[in-house]
Formats: structure tokens, C-alpha cells, sequence
């Protein structure tokens, strides 16, 4: 019992986390079509904005060294300004593009950012170590929680809620929103394209510092792929949700982080490597059952 | 000389690659050789993306499972009959025990690539196209976690070694020669036409339905098939097969050469491949350093991946349809339908139908 | 109001329209009939800065505004409802009416406002909290007038606001636009049949394939035979 709801935890922490990270990516889709691969790299550059660039496997701390709040705002304000800094020169030429080509040129970008990881911080593993007073286990209600899982969990939750409540009840969010679903038509009434792509890069951004942050805490390692599991998980998420529904962003991230967290602690032992692949099976297995994702945002059908 | 004017574009890219072939093997030294090989088995793979990607419009990110599955397999059947039954102790008796002649090691594991393309392609050609673009990273998501794990078998994460090393560039380039002809027999096919047909319009394709499934599905496996050569090519050019040269990094490789040269025609694929190539191989050896009088300079390593993932945004931005912008190489004094002449400059596109309007 | 003079658009190759010239004046409700592929909603893309016109020019209040983005045009009084109305179906009826009036600073004008739409349009009032993609066709064309409404524009543009709805609920709605007009509302109306624009229409321009070709008042058109030659291409001067 006490296994399962660590279990459950997992789940709904890794899920909440997934689904951050689909939402981000579904409103920079629905804003301009884009399925963003750098959002893999906001990931990996926020966590190595914590040390100095330097080849070696124990860096010494940059943001990493900052106490807490600080540390916290340097990186998601840094990632923020990469994120838009891609928008502005390398997707805003593209803007009138197929999705085919937009999504090609993200996939160039994540290329570019990782290939500048290397040549400033090398392309090996590093250690680093933040935020160790928080993986001390807790109690909770008489239940032993790993510090992290509870850290990961509570913060991607609030996170979650703040997100949602920003999109349902600021004017800004409404607008997002309706643009994400219109884009032309949000324009007609005086959505300023700009203004809204800019602010669904923004949120991309903002996540993807706060997300590196949790990784960094809960591994300690600093990897040049660490954020392509994560986004590439987040992509499924969106086509399993529907492409261009946010509401299935959400659910497919739920999904696909609670069906990872559940296959890892039932697998058998030695099936447990596979575990990704379950994922990625379980998923396709879904589109073929339902090939346009769980909610199909094709204009007529919209009866929801 | 209408036969020879239809296979011009096919011609224009195959005996220019020839000559250079002949000039390396007499001129040029064994790394030049070596850069020339590699590079004509990336032009395998690329034209067996560009089977699918540039006849359907829907880019790949997954072919490298297809490249790896046939690589692994031919390493099952040839490699290091001594080692084998430690390192690779959970492959089946018959396969562990023995080693298979080359060709039919060769034949089984292209077969077993395409076998593979078919059956993924059953599911992910139902998908929109763009779904169908990121399941195809699916496909190489699984194949990688499985094979990097199933360490009885693959070795995991190792490097499989001892593979026999039988690709010259003269097979290699018999090969590139091979699949540049299959690729325009493809294209200019029934499938292959109805498909870029659909590419160029939204509407006909969603009005064609079942054929459409059914077209894109042949021209994933026929892709499959390519892309499981490209992988039997680079096992035995290498002698090693290791799953970490089955992923992003390659991946990210051929598709820019595709997107440089030009997604949407034969010519763009060779003429990428063959301008990457050249570039990528100038920017190593910068990086390693060259000597101007007494100071040895060198750029910062890594500058070559900077540059190649710069040149393709540059190209998506300002030349969308890359250096050869979707043409092929067409024979310059053809007379046309019409009795016109098309010039050397003007070259027929895909979809000249519009134009009556 | 508005002035288009030899306005020239298209996509790509295809030149949708070519060369046209029309004018609706302060308090006019103008109709441009056409049959289907004419270029009317290629016209109200075109003057809403959906789509940059290739020739011609474009006159609104006055100033010259083509090239200029359908975010700058909404703000000096441009409304369209574009052809299929385009209402925001995961958005709340609220949300949509909330985005309408967005361009807006004024907001406790912005209250009285939509308490006034909410009030000709009393179904809105009833599924206020409720998902815009669950309405019926006519409810969401009201919703998408109403949208427009609260733009406050000075001129509004509607494409085919009758199609697919039944004719009581045409009936319903034509009813709320010469309200409307009669309100001071000047509205640029694209319909594909000439049937029931009569007794609204100040003026009524005939559009086939990307030309004029027959424009006229109310009362110089009520011998409906002219307008039908010209909708259907018999009369001379249209072949
Ligand atoms: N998005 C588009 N791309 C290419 N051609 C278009 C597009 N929209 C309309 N057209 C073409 O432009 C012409 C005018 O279309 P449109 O303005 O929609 O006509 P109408 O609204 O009068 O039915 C038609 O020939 C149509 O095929
Ligand atoms: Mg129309």
C-alpha cells in the first residue's frame, strides 16, 4: 500500500511534469503551427546555466552557486530569453511555413543549441549537486515520500494550476487561447500575432528553466540529451492528446508519465530497461485505435 | 534518343558521381577514399529518406531504425564466429553457431528492414502527416532503448566489432548507383506520382483516401528497404556496429543534407549529400589544424555541427526548397509538348498542371 | 467610408480579383452577390488585411490602408466575420464575447455594451458559461455578431452570414442586422444568392470572377432580371 502510493506520487508528479511541458509545446503549436524541438534544449541549457562552462566532470557552480530564489530566477530568466531569442531569428522568417518545414527548422535549432553546449561545457556527463537538503525522505501522514518525488509533485502541480488558471482567467491567457485555436481569426478582433507568439515562447521558456531545475535536483547530472526524453515525450503526449487541443495536451501528458511511472514499478525487474519502449508501444497502439489523438479538434466534430 | 532524354536525370547524376569515383580511386590518397565511401553510403541513406520523405511530403526522423535493424542483423550472421557465442549468447542456436556468406547476410538483413518499414508503416500511415513525422521518431526511440538494452543479443551499448570489411568505394558507389535508379523508376511510377500529386494538394489528397494510405505505404517500405542497405553498407564499411551511431546525431545529418540540397528531388538529395559532405569534411580538418607558414590554426571543435545546423536554417529561411528547389536535372534541349523549347535554366517542375489554368 | 479601387489579389498564380472597384458610404448596408469562386471572400480578406492586395488601393475613413494587418484595421473600425464565422469553439460564449471586445479600454462602456448584446441576443444570455462549440449553427452566427459588435466597429463585414442555417433563423438574423443598421452600423454584406438582400440593401455590386460586373442602388435594381443576367453571365457586356 505504502509502495503504491509512492508509486502514485511518482505518477502524478512525472505525469504533471509531462503535461507541463506538452502544454508549452501545444500553445507554441497552436500559436504558429510549430512542433518546437528546442524545447528539449531550453531544458538542457537551463540546467547547465547552474555551472560554468568548462570541460570538466565537477564544474564549479555559476547560477548553481546563487542562493535559492536567485539561483531560481537567473535560470528561468535566462532560458525565457533563449526561448524568445529562437523565436525571433530563427522561427518568426518562417512564420508563414508549413508545419512540415517549421518543424524541421526546430529540429536545426535544438541541433544548433546542443552543438553550442559542447563546445562551451564538452559533451561528457557532469555532476552537480543542488537542493541536496531536499532529498531527504519526508513523512507524510505516517508515510515515508522521497523528498524529491514530493518536491517534483507538488511543484509541477502548482505550476499546472497556475498555468491552467492563467489561461482561463486572464485576458492574456483567453486571448492565447483563442489564438491557439484561430489564429486568424483572433487577429480579425485585434490579437497582436507578436505579442501572442512571443508570450507562448515565454511560457515555453519559463517552463523549461523550472523543469531543468526539478531534473537537476532529482539526478544530479548534467547531460547533453537530458532534455529530449522529456520533449519527446511531451511531443506524444500532444498527438495522443490531439494535436492542437490543449485540453489533450494535459491528458496525453498524464498518460504517458503515469503508464512510464506504472511500467517501472511493475515491470518485472529485468524488463525494466524496456520501459521506454512500453511507452512508446502503449502509444502507438493508442493512434492506431484513435489515429487523430483522444480529442479531435477537426472544426466540425467539435462537440466536446 | 527520347530514351536517353527520359533517363537524362538520372544519367546527369549518376556519371558525374562515376567520374568522381575514378578520379579519387587513381588520384586521390586512402582518407580522401575513406571521406568518398562514407559519404556515397550516406547518399544510400539519404535517397531511401528521400523515397518517402520527398515523394509524400512527410519527413522522417525515424529511418535510422530501419539503417540499424539491417545493420545489426548482418552483424548477427557475419561477425566474429569465435566471440559471438560469449558476447551474443541469447541469439538463436542456429545463428549463434554459425557464420553466413556475405550476399545472402546481406539480402536477409535489407529484407528484414523492409519487412519492418511495412509493418510500422501499417500504423503510422494512417497518422496525419504530421503525427506520422513524430511516430517516426517513436519507432527509433524503441528500436534504440531496445537494442541499447538487450544486452544478450546486441551487446547493449557496446560496440559489436569484427565485422568483415568488404565496401570499396566501388560497391559503394555501385550501390548509390542502384538505388538512384530505383528511386526514379519509383517517381516516376503510378505510386510514386500519385503520391507527389497528393503532396502538392491538400484537398486531392484527402479525396483519395485508401489509395493514399496505400501509396504512402509502399513508398515507406521501399524506403525501408534502402535505408536497411545504407545500414549493411556502413556495417561492413566500418567493421563495428554500435546503436549510438543509430541516432539523433545521424539522423540530424542526413535529414539536413536532404533539406539543404533540396527535399523534393533526386538531384537535390545527391547534390546535399555530396555539398555536406564536402563541407562537413573541410571543417574537421580545420578543427584537427592546419599550418599557415609557422602558426598552426585550428577552430574550435565542434564549429562543424554550428555551421551545418546554421547553413539549414539559412536554406529553410530564404530558399525553402533547397539548392536545387525541387528540380531535377533535365536533358537542356528538349523539345517540350508544345514544340517550345525549355532553356537550361528553365526546368519543368512537378506540378506543371496548374499552370493551365 | 470605405473606398476599393482596382483592387487586384490572388494566391499565387491564381488572380482571384481583378481590378475592383467598390464604395460604401456612411449608414449604407452594401451586398456583393456572386456565385461560388467569384472572389467575394477573397475581397473581404483583401479590406480586412487577411490578405495583402497586389494592385489597387484601399481607402478607409479616408486613409489609405492596405498592407497594413487586420490587427492594426480592427482598431480603427474594421470588423469581418469571416465566411463560416470562425467562432472560438473551446472558448466559453463569454470568452468569445471577452475577446471581441479586447481592442477595448473602456470597460465600464465595454459592461453596458454587452449587457445590450446579451439582450438582443437573449440565447447568449443563456449559455453564457457554456462551450461556444455546443451551439447551434444560427446561435454561433449570432455569437459571432455579437463578437463583432462589442468592437464597436464602424464598419462591419459579413461573409455569408446566411450559409448553412435554415431560412427562419436567415430570417432571425437579418432581422438583428437591420437593427443594426438601423442603429447607425454601415455593414459590407457577401451572400451568394440574391434572394432575400432586397429590402435591406442600399446598394448591391454583382461579382464574377474577380470583376464587377453590375452594380447599382436598390431602386435601380428592383427589375430583378438584370441582376440575374448579370449573376448568371447572360447579358452581353458580362461574357
Ligand atoms: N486559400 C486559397 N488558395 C488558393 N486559391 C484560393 C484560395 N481561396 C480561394 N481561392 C480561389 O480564389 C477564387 C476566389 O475564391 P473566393 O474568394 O473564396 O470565392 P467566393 O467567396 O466568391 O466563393 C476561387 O477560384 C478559389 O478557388
Ligand atoms: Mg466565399
Amino acid at each position: 500500500m505504502a509502495y503504491f502510493i509512492q508509486v502514485l506520487i511518482d505518477a502524478v508528479a512525472l505525469g504533471s511534469l509531462y503535461a507541463l511541458v506538452a502544454l508549452a509545446i501545444g500553445l507554441v503549436f497552436g500559436v504558429m503551427k510549430l512542433i518546437n524541438f528546442a524545447q528539449a534544449d531550453y531544458l538542457t541549457v537551463g540546467a547547465y546555466s547552474l555551472v560554468i562552462p568548462t570541460a570538466a566532470a565537477t564544474p564549479s557552480m555559476m547560477f548553481g552557486g546563487l542562493p535559492w530564489a536567485l539561483m531560481i530566477f537567473c535560470v528561468v530568466l535566462s532560458i525565457t530569453v533563449l526561448a524568445l531569442i529562437t523565436e525571433r531569428v530563427a522561427f518568426r522568417p518562417l512564420r508563414n511555413t508549413d508545419p512540415t518545414t517549421l518543424l524541421i527548422s526546430s529540429f536545426a535549432v535544438s541541433y544548433f543549441l546542443q552543438s553550442l553546449i559542447i563546445m562551451f561545457h564538452g559533451g561528457r556527463p557532469k555532476s552537480v549537486s543542488i537542493g541536496a537538503a531536499l532529498t531527504r525522505p519526508i513523512d507524510i501522514l505516517g508515510l515515508r515520500v522521497g523528498g524529491v518525488q514530493f518536491l517534483t509533485m507538488t511543484v509541477a502541480l502548482l505550476l499546472l494550476i497556475a498555468l491552467v488558471l492563467f489561461l482561463k482567467r486572464t485576458s492574456i491567457g483567453i486571448q492565447l487561447r483563442a489564438a491557439a485555436e484561430d489564429f486568424s481569426m483572433a487577429r480579425l478582433l485585434g490579437v497582436a500575432a507578436n505579442r501572442v507568439i512571443a508570450i507562448a515562447f515565454a511560457i515555453s521558456g519559463i517552463l523549461g528553466g523550472v523543469i531543468s531545475l526539478l531534473f537537476v535536483i532529482q539526478t544530479g547530472t548534467l547531460d547533453i540529451r537530458m532534455g529530449i526524453m522529456p520533449t519527446v515525450y511531451a511531443f506524444f503526449a500532444t498527438v495522443i492528446g490531439g494535436i492542437g487541443s490543449l485540453p489533450g495536451a494535459v491528458l496525453g501528458g498524464y498518460i504517458v508519465g503515469i503508464l512510464s511511472v506504472f511500467l517501472q514499478a511493475y515491470l518485472p525487474e529485468e524488463m525494466r530497461p524496456f520501459r521506454d519502449a512500453g511507452v512508446f508501444t502503449i502509444v502507438i497502439l493508442i493512434l492506431l485505435v484513435r489515429p487523430q489523438g483522444l480529442i479531435v479538434t477537426s472544426a466540425a466534430k467539435e462537440r466536446v | 534518343m527520347r530514351i536517353f532524354e527520359r533517363l537524362f536525370p538520372v544519367l546527369a547524376l549518376v556519371i558525374p558521381l562515376a567520374g568522381v569515383v575514378w578520379t579519387i580511386d587513381q588520384f586521390g590518397s586512402a582518407s580522401v577514399e575513406r571521406v568518398a565511401t562514407e559519404a556515397l553510403i550516406r547518399l544510400v541513406f539519404a535517397i531511401g529518406l528521400y523515397i518517402f520523405a520527398g515523394n509524400s511530403g512527410i519527413v522522417s526522423f525515424g529511418h535510422m531504425t530501419f539503417c540499424a535493424i539491417a545493420a545489426y542483423a548482418t552483424a548477427w550472421q557475419t561477425c566474429c564466429a569465435m566471440l559471438k557465442p560469449i558476447t551474443m549468447s541469447g541469439l538463436p542456436a542456429f545463428i549463434r553457431d554459425n557464420t553466413f556468406p556475405l550476399l545472402p547476410a546481406a539480402l536477409t538483413s535489407i529484407a528484414l528492414a523492409g519487412v519492418v518499414a511495412f509493418t510500422s508503416g501499417l500504423i503510422l500511415m494512417r497518422l496525419s502527416s504530421l503525427s506520422a513525422s513524430i511516430s517516426t521518431l517513436a519507432l527509433m526511440f524503441i528500436l534504440n532503448v531496445i537494442y541499447s538494452n538487450w544486452t544478450t543479443v546486441t551487446m547493449g551499448s557496446s560496440t559489436i566489432v569484427g565485422l568483415p570489411v568488404y565496401v570499396t568505394i566501388w560497391i559503394a558507389l555501385g550501390c548509390a548507383v542502384l538505388v538512384i535508379v530505383i528511386a526514379y523508376l519509383y517517381q516516376v511510377s503510378r505510386w510514386g506520382l500519385m503520391l507527389r500529386a497528393a503532396r502538392e494538394d491538400e484537398v486531392a489528397a484527402q479525396a483519395s483516401g485508401t489509395s493514399l494510405y496505400w501509396s504512402r505505404l509502399i513508398a515507406f517500405t521501399l524506403s525501408g528497404f534502402v535505408a536497411g542497405l545504407a545500414g549493411v553498407l556502413f556495417a561492413h564499411f566500418m567493421g563495428t556496429v554500435s546503436i549510438a551511431n543509430f541516432f539523433l546525431n545521424h539522423t540530424f545529418l542526413i535529414v539536413a543534407m536532404l533539406v539543404i540540397g533540396g527535399m523534393q528531388s533526386l538531384a537535390g538529395a545527391v547534390v546535399g549529400v555530396t555539398f555536406i559532405s564536402v563541407v562537413i569534411e573541410l571543417f574537421r580538418r580545420a578543427e584537427v589544424g592546419f599550418s599557415v607558414g609557422s602558426t598552426q590554426i585550428s577552430i574550435p571543435a565542434g564549429s562543424q555541427e554550428l555551421i551545418l545546423a546554421g547553413i539549414m536554417l539559412l536554406i529553410l529561411i530564404f530558399r525553402k526548397a533547397g539548392i536545387m528547389g525541387g528540380k531535377e536535372l533535365r536533358w537542356p534541349w528538349s523539345v517540350r509538348d508544345d514544340g517550345t523549347v525549355v532553356g537550361v535554366g528553365q526546368v519543368r517542375l512537378a506540378h506543371s498542371a496548374d499552370s493551365h489554368r | 467610408m470605405l473606398e476599393v479601387k482596382q483592387m487586384v489579389a490572388g494566391y499565387g498564380r491564381l488572380t482571384a480579383l481583378k481590378g475592383v472597384d467598390i464604395t460604401v458610404k456612411k449608414g449604407e448596408v452594401v451586398f456583393v452577390v456572386g456565385p461560388n469562386g467569384a472572389g467575394k471572400s477573397t475581397l473581404l480578406k483583401t479590406i480586412s488585411g487577411l490578405m495583402t492586395p497586389t494592385g489597387g488601393e484601399i481607402r478607409f475613413q479616408g486613409e489609405r490602408i492596405d498592407g497594413r494587418g487586420p490587427e492594426t484595421l480592427c482598431r480603427r473600425g474594421l470588423a469581418l466575420i469571416p465566411e463560416g464565422r470562425h467562432i472560438f469553439k473551446t472558448l466559453t460564449v463569454q470568452e468569445n464575447l471577452q475577446v471581441g471586445a479586447m481592442i477595448r479600454k473602456d470597460s465600464a462602456e465595454v459592461r453596458s455594451d454587452m449587457e445590450m448584446v446579451l439582450d438582443t441576443f437573449p440565447i447568449l444570455r443563456e449559455r453564457f458559461k457554456g462551450v461556444a462549440g455546443n451551439l447551434s449553427g444560427g446561435e454561433q452566427q449570432q455569437l459571432a455578431i455579437a463578437r463583432s459588435i462589442l468592437q464597436r466597429p464602424a464598419l462591419l463585414m459579413i461573409d455569408e452570414p446566411s450559409l448553412g442555417l435554415a431560412p427562419l433563423v436567415i430570417d432571425q438574423v437579418y432581422d438583428s442586422l437591420r437593427k443594426l443598421n438601423e442603429t447607425g452600423l454601415t455593414l459590407l454584406i457577401v451572400e451568394q444568392s440574391t434572394g432575400r438582400i432586397m429590402e435591406l440593401a442600399s446598394r448591391i455590386y454583382v461579382l464574377r470572377n474577380g470583376k464587377v460586373v453590375l452594380e447599382g442602388d436598390r431602386e435601380e435594381l428592383t427589375d430583378t432580371s438584370a441582376l440575374d443576367a448579370a449573376y448568371f453571365g447572360f447579358s452581353s457586356d458580362a461574357a
